[in-house]
């Protein structure tokens, strides 16, 4: 067995100790294509969850992986708190389709992992900023099979540059969380 | 690492004890696949994002907060006792009364206006790093009848990948409200869970000032075998 230090709830007060300045705005080494992902995280009773903490990690606009670079705060990288809307937003660049190690072709998606109060570990998932079709043969779209359609953001009808993407923790159409 | 194996060392979701987990735990299985390339990576912090300052959580205020002042050291540690090098930990805490400078916190104890609970550092080359803060108190919760926290310290951590972000609690030895915290006993494993609990190490205190614990944390990583589907 492994010897690693177990996880533990994020608990009701976390916003003590870790709000970032504009950790809701993620910052990139170059300008790409300006979009916002939001959406709402709700319990199993449909009840908006007012202390999650969301994070975000993804490729840059060219599909490579964020480096360091000069700024304080990584690049690629974003934090959010939802309040009593249980609403998240975060405002980022599309992020590039990418390669992995054997071949496999990832849709543009975005990395996300989710803290709260009633987790004692974080869920993790990705969810794909693309459209319905352009996300079939993706590893994660195979693996989620009939779950798929709780991954893929939906994109605004008046502007475009939006992304709707909600969580749901449990329940009916339960969000298609990824073993780690 | 076999799936079996972590299940015993991470809380499972669902844990009736921690009564928040009831409409929060998801209920479907987790869907397995192999890591997607960021997730073998991970996000980098410069040194500056973590101002010196911000390792001593008693000199916020205007004079020194009230409590039993004390040394956190540690390293931070893959599973193979690498050292984890330039990673982020964040750290928050309650006040030596048992409350937090949360709105959301109604605890009757008294804030402290000289003490925030807030902290963040990078490791160093050897994995290690090194808080100075008080003691946090323990502190009433709805849970159950007379449900206390014992007394934590909350912990969140990068690592050098993103699959080793992982969010925990550090306790402190022989406290016996221990027996008694849900949150506490939900890991299966009581190896596992008695690595949640620091250690006095007097040495690493200040003589005749402040009292010095270790507390090492491991983090998982990278899943040892891809499980693509």
């Amino acid at each position: 067995m492994g010897n690693r230090t177990p996880s533990q709830t994020i608990g009701p007060f976390f916003h003590v100790g870790l709000k970032w300045e504009d950790g809701d705005k993620v910052q990139f080494a170059a300008a790409g294509e300006k979009i916002v992902l939001t959406g709402c995280v709700y319990d199993g009773a449909g009840t908006l969850i007012a202390d999650a903490m969301v994070e975000t990690w993804q490729a840059d606009p060219a599909g490579k992986v964020p480096g360091a670079g000069a700024a304080a705060r990584a690049y690629g990288y974003s934090r959010a708190m939802t309040a009593t809307d249980g609403r998240y937003t975060i405002e980022t660049q599309m992020p590039g389709a990418c390669t992995g190690p054997g071949g496999e072709k990832y849709a543009p998606q975005v990395n996300v992992t989710i803290f709260a109060r009633g987790l004692l570990k974080a869920v993790r998932t990705r969810v794909f900023v693309a459209a319905v079709d352009a996300v079939k043969d993706d590893p994660l779209a195979r693996a989620a099979g009939g779950r798929v359609g709780t991954l893929i953001a939906a994109r605004d009808a008046k502007d475009p540059k939006v992304w709707h993407w909600d969580v749901r923790l449990q329940g009916k159409d339960e969000t298609a969380f990824i073993e780690f | 690492m076999s799936a079996r194996d972590a299940m015993q060392i991470d809380p499972p979701y669902d844990s009736p004890t921690y009564k928040s987990t009831a409409l929060r735990a998801p209920k479907q299985s987790l869907i397995r696949v192999a890591p997607h390339p960021l997730e073998l990576a991970g996000p980098t912090f410069s040194r500056s994002f973590a101002k010196e300052s911000e390792a001593d959580l008693t000199t916020w205020g205007k004079s020194a907060p009230l409590g039993e002042k004390m040394i956190l050291v540690g390293r931070v540690l893959d599973e193979d006792g690498k050292p984890v090098r330039n990673s982020l930990l964040e750290l928050w805490q309650c006040n030596s009364s048992g409350r937090y400078a949360h709105p959301v916190d109604q605890h009757n104890a008294p804030l402290d206006p000289n003490f925030l609970g807030q902290g963040k550092v990078l490791t160093g080359d050897n994995g290690e790093y090194r808080f100075v803060t008080i003691k946090p108190g323990a502190y009433p919760w709805r849970n159950h009848p007379w449900a206390w926290r014992p007394a934590h310290i909350h912990l969140s951590l990068f690592g050098n990948a993103y699959a080793q972000r992982v969010i925990t609690q550090m306790y402190f030895p022989a406290d016996p409200l221990l027996a008694i915290d849900p949150i506490y006993n939900t890991v299966p494993d009581p190896a596992a869970r008695e690595r949640m609990i620091c250690a006095l190490d007097l040495e690493q205190g200040i003589e005749e000032e402040a009292l010095g614990y270790r507390f090492d944390i491991v983090l998982g990583g990278a899943r040892a075998t891809p499980v693509g589907i």
